[in-house]
């Protein structure tokens, strides 16, 4: 199985790329977003602004999100997660689209929010037990899905509930770092991943 | 449920081991970065910080190897500060394996680093490393490891930082580092109580009750430690059921 993560220029793909090993699995990090899905499975990592990682986008946008319809199966983490969306508040420039949708500013007066956090409300079998119940956070904005069916979690930071994580066919959409999320977070990483192979 | 409070392990290191000192002088050797990284994360520490604290640019090979090696074996948040000094040098620490990076003289010298940081990477990843001094009812900013006095107020500042774009505010008390009195709490508190960033309380623990006033009393979100850690003085399990004990939600580990 190969296992491409899209890398737009940003982050820490290291502990991601390490996390995602696993016997008979090719993990390789592409920058070009048309040869990235040439792949088994697709990995957007989560970190990065909307606007930079829009822009490395752009050129394979149109056939990154027809090939996600088509079932590719996909994980987007964080930044990752909010480009399966129209459009960001954050910065400008096109997301995939894949969920209807805008990414806003979460609704509260501590942010970014940076640590742990709880995930409740779950309806996946992602989070059947031993179940993930906390991860941790990186974020100033979040997901919100016009259609609220995609949502398989919810996380709360102070009054504002968001989605923790989306599903749309064959897409898991995470706004929590599992690969930072210690041993439950490569658990769920290593599910994630089962489930498509 | 909401955040837990966060307690996060700082790794002084320097040429690739990890030291120890008292008011940022009198070095000791304490151990392997990664063997310690991997020993904390397993205890239930909920992140770790990684200070370069000469960050010589001969050693700045040396410190981006040892980055590569911790992240592929941890996966907890890892930070680096210490002799980030440009966009390149934030840019090449993310790429080695760093989740944020804490920059702190280079900072005073180019505000306009924060901002570029924060609007390249992500204010997530921009962490103000900020290490102050009292002086009669006010703070003082010092740089370059301590060393060099500034004519900032510690307090404005975290807010111009904030402001600026930086997504977290490492606080470390000059007066309190390494003496293990407790944290600064009136320093921690007036710039918690101004900046809606988190405020990382550093400098001073020396008892679990030190580490939940930071948070209670001083309005942290995290509490900094170190060397009543790498000392053996108290453990990480131990400041966290202290913590648990005053009611203050943290993260879970099975042991």
């Amino acid at each position: 199985m190969r296992i491409t993560l899209f890398d737009y220029g940003a982050g820490n793909l290291h502990s991601l790329a390490k996390a995602l090993q696993g016997r008979g699995r090719v993990v390789a990090i592409e920058p070009n977003p048309i040869r990235a899905i040439e792949t088994d499975f697709l990995v957007l990592p989560g970190v990065g602004a909307f606007g930079a990682a829009a822009a490395a986008l752009a050129p394979g946008r149109d056939a990154m999100a027809t090939a996600i319809r088509a079932g590719l199966p996909t994980l987007g983490i964080c930044l990752g997660m909010q480009l399966m969306c129209d459009g960001s508040d954050e910065g400008s420039g096109d997301g995939l689209g894949i969920v209807s949708g805008r990414v806003e500013k979460l609704h509260a007066r501590h942010t970014p929010q940076i640590g742990w956090n709880s995930i409740d409300d779950t309806r996946d079998t992602l989070f059947a037990e031993p179940r993930l119940g906390i991860a941790y956070y990186a974020n100033r904005y979040v997901c919100r899905p016009a259609d609220a069916d995609v949502v398989i979690a919810w996380s709360v930071h102070e009054a504002d509930r968001f989605p923790a994580a989306i599903r749309w066919g064959r897409m898991i959409g995470v706004q929590f770092h599992p690969e930072k999320s210690s041993a439950p977070g490569i658990a769920f990483l290593q599910r994630v991943i089962a489930e498509a192979a | 449920m909401t955040l837990t409070r966060r307690l996060i392990v700082c790794l002084d290191v320097r040429d690739g081991r990890v030291v120890k000192g008292t008011n940022f002088v009198g070095l000791r050797d304490v151990g392997d970065p990664v063997a310690l990284a991997e020993q904390y994360e397993r205890e239930g520490a909920d992140e770790l910080v990684f200070l370069d604290i000469t960050a010589t640019q001969e050693e700045r090979a040396t410190l981006l190897d040892l980055v590569r090696r911790t992240a592929e074996r941890l996966f907890i948040p890892l930070t680096i500060g210490g002799g980030v000094r440009s966009v390149e040098d934030i840019a090449a620490v993310l790429r080695a394996g760093a989740d944020k990076v804490g920059i702190n003289s280079a900072a005073v010298r180019t505000p306009s680093l924060i901002n570029e940081g924060a609007a390249r990477f992500g204010a997530q990843c921009i962490v103000a490393s900020i290490d102050a001094k009292r002086e009669g009812d006010r703070w003082v900013v010092y740089t370059a490891g301590g060393h060099t006095r500034t004519d900032l107020n510690a307090v404005a500042w975290a807010q111009e930082c904030a402001m600026r774009g930086a997504g977290e505010i490492l606080l470390t008390s000059i007066d309190r580092d390494g003496v293990r009195t407790g944290y600064d709490l009136a320093l921690t508190k007036a710039i918690s109580t101004v900046v809606d960033v988190p405020v990382v309380a550093s400098g001073g623990a020396g008892l679990p009750a030190h580490v939940v006033a930071a948070i209670t009393d001083g309005g942290a979100d995290a509490a900094l430690v170190a060397g009543i850690l790498h000392d053996g003085v108290t453990t990480v399990a131990a400041l966290k059921s202290a913590m648990r004990a005053a009611n203050l939600l943290v993260r879970d580990t099975a042991a």
